[in-house]
């Protein structure tokens, strides 16, 4: 607890200082990324995020320490040439363009582990903690080589911000972007170049294995809150920061601790959170939205029984009658029961269930929706009257008022359905 | 059968065309009018795309060129407008009607500004023209085919050009729209515009257009309707390719690199 206020409470100032750059790292990236996600490009920030390696190894064997000048420089460098390797095979082979990022990621991480293992067998005493680039260590970080990350990174969000417009020209319709005249090539290297700086600038704090994580989870996590792109950039934004300080902590307080793979775990339990319980498009709700849909297509089955009894001369069903419709669903029947009575549909005396002037009305309207649609099956499509049922036993919970008034002008307000029954309306005697 | 006319609004010179080196326009050349509804017709693969594509700048010819008012495109590239494929974006993209339309803007006011009142009035406008209006906030991924259809047109009307070319405007979408696009953009030759539209059904095409060009990877006619809508030149476009230019066609495709390229 003394490390949660210690850390949080900002009194040692170096921490303040990793937290303030790991929150400019995370919104950066989470920023770039969303863009590359609604790109469809996620995959490359993985590629660009592994093929920094070898450059950080270059950068350390040129410098002879781990200088952050040389480090980023290089990072920059072997990310760029990733980047133009992956289009100019696209363009000049071939090869389809997950074979080509998965040879990139692998030969250029593969190559960097290489170097890795020449500079650890050189005995260079420089070279401890060069594997942190690996799973990163944010606590590690030096005062001066944050002012380098943190720049970029605001760099990064004020590029973003200036040209929101054309990325999002870039993203949703490069085409049409050309065709008015914008240089679009320019506007995706200026793109591309972004992206490596936003992975270059996490590599120490959240090392380049993980690195793309931080680029794609936020935005991938944010887009299931909201289909606006300005709430879309912050909220990913703020999940990045959040994860970013989290993970932060955890090295903190356990020093042998990566950071990385904590920020990335924080950020799976935000995008988890966001898979199940977001509004809408979240699991939870759409179990909601899909109980709440069953629970009415019950009642209504219930308000057709009742209204085909008074077809057949019977004012009202006994409760058996409809436990006996509906078998095994007992529960359901009593619930849509209650349901029905609440609302002033039907109305219950003793266990004699009959319809109400409301019911009445609105039990006609499903039955006359089922009966248009099986006309139109019918008629329109040329359904055998045999088979147009349950299609129609589906559609008369969905259709709204404006096809049923489209149904009715088409059909030109039919008096029978295929099977010869009436399709009722209100102002019918019955 | 092909009509060549003084002064016309795209000229186009010998133009071929090719896709990971197999041809798919062969030597097209023609002259177009202005003020004129034109419809291009054409089999599934034809090239019609690409003809636009190419007058557009989009694909860039292995052969041949463009001209258009007389000038090359980059002269008079705010003079033109394009409605690309519906199907080419992905709708899902986070955006709303009005964000959408405002791109038509975004060619006047150019690279870093902002589109401000003045572009958002008229982007409004435009989304009226097309009976979108009660749109404005809807997020795109909410709209019917139609609908989408309508906002593409809207934002090409935000462009205020001269000459529109657009892509399939009328596929996917149901009659009321696509009678409503029709008269809108009679409407707009009316007023002196020239509309290029690429369209897939010959029956309907017959009743919309006054001038049209048909392909079938080279080029059939070009024409006004009365000389170029006969039996035999329909037969050409639509009866099937030319055994010989496919066989030509594979040929290419099966060299590694494309003859036809200077």
């Amino acid at each position: 607890m003394s490390d949660f206020l210690y850390f949080f409470t900002f009194q040692d100032s170096s921490i303040a200082f990793v937290v303030i750059g790991i929150i400019l790292l995370g919104v950066g990236s989470a920023y770039v990324g969303t863009y590359s996600f609604l790109d469809k490009k996620a995959l490359l920030g993985d590629a660009i995020s592994h093929a920094v390696l070898p450059g950080i190894c270059l950068g350390f064997i040129l410098a002879g320490t781990k200088n952050p000048v040389y480090i980023v420089s290089g990072a920059f460098f072997s990310g760029a040439l990733a980047t133009f390797l992956t289009s100019w095979l696209r363009k000049n082979t071939r090869l389809s363009e997950d074979a080509i990022i998965a040879s990139i990621l692998s030969i250029f991480f593969g190559f960097g582990i290489v170097l890795l293992t020449v500079i650890q067998k050189s005995g260079n005493p420089e070279m401890a903690g060069l594997n942190q680039f690996i799973f990163g260590n944010a606590i590690a970080i030096l005062e001066e080589d944050l002012w380098i990350y943190g720049g970029l990174a605001v760099f990064i969000i004020l590029s973003l911000s200036i040209f929101q417009k054309e990325f999002s020209l870039l993203v949703f319709n490069a085409e049409y972007g050309k065709a008015i005249g914008y240089p679009m090539g320019l506007i995706r290297l200026v793109f591309n170049v972004l992206m490596i700086l936003s992975v270059v600038i996490g590599i120490q704090a959240i090392g380049v294995v993980l690195m793309a994580a931080l680029l794609i989870t936020p935005g991938a996590a944010a887009r299931f809150w909201t289909d606006k792109l300005g709430n879309l950039v912050i909220l990913a934004g703020i999940f990045s920061a959040v994860s970013g300080v989290m993970g932060t902590y955890i090295s903190f307080v356990l020093p042998q601790m990566p950071t990385g793979p904590w920020v990335v775990v924080f950020l799976s339990f935000l995008a988890l959170i966001s898979f199940l319980f977001a509004p809408k498009r979240g699991v939870l709700s759409r179990y909601i939205s899909r109980r709440s849909y069953l629970k009415k297509t019950h009642q209504d089955h219930l308000l057709k029984a009742l209204y085909r009894a008074l077809e057949a001369g019977k004012k009202n069903m006994t409760i058996e009658e409809i436990y006996e419709a509906y078998p095994f669903q007992k529960r359901e029947s009593d619930q849509s029961i209650d349901n029905l009575i609440s609302n002033g549909l039907i109305i219950k005396n003793q266990s004699i269930i009959s319809l109400t002037p409301k019911g009445k009305s609105e039990s006609k309207r499903i039955v006359r929706l089922h009966r248009l649609w099986e006309l139109y099956l019918n008629e329109y499509m040329n359904i055998a009257p045999d088979h147009v049922h349950d299609s129609a036993e589906k559609l008369e919970h969905i259709l709204t008022p404006e096809l049923e008034e489209l149904l009715e002008n088409r059909l030109n307000y039919p008096k029978l359905d295929p099977h010869q029954e009436t399709i009722p309306r209100d102002h019918d005697e019955l | 059968m092909i009509n060549h006319i003084e002064h016309p609004i795209i000229e186009i010179h010998d133009l071929t065309v090719s896709y990971d080196q197999s041809p798919v326009l062969w030597n097209v050349d023609l002259s177009l009018p202005s003020g004129k509804l034109i419809g291009i017709l054409g089999p599934n693969g034809a090239g019609k795309s690409t003809l636009i594509k190419a007058i557009m700048g989009l694909v860039s010819p292995s052969g041949g060129y463009v001209k258009l008012f007389d000038k090359s495109l980059e002269e008079v590239r705010s003079r033109i407008s394009y409605v690309p494929q519906r199907e080419s974006v992905d709708w899902n993209f986070p955006a709303s009607v009005l964000d959408v339309v405002l791109m038509g803007t975004y060619g006047k006011l150019g690279l870093f500004k902002r589109p401000g009142k003045k572009e958002k009035e008229l982007a409004m406008e435009c989304l009226e023209k097309v009976g979108m209006q009660g749109f404005a906030k809807r997020q795109i991924s909410e709209l019917s085919g139609g609908q989408q259809q309508r906002v593409f047109i809207g934002r090409s009307l935000a462009q205020n050009a001269d000459l529109y070319l657009m892509d399939e405007p009328f596929a996917g979408v149901d009659m009321a729209t696509e009678t409503a696009i029709f008269e809108l953009l009679k409407q707009m030759t009316a007023e002196g515009k020239t509309v290029v539209v690429v369209h897939h059904d010959i029956y309907s095409a017959v009743n919309y257009f006054d001038w049209f060009i048909m392909l079938n990877l080279h080029l059939v006619a070009s024409g006004p309707k009365e000389t170029v809508i006969t039996e035999e030149l329909l037969r050409k476009t639509y009866g099937g390719k030319l055994n010989l230019l496919t066989k030509v066609s594979d040929l290419i495709r099966q060299k590694e690199f494309n003859p036809l390229k200077n």
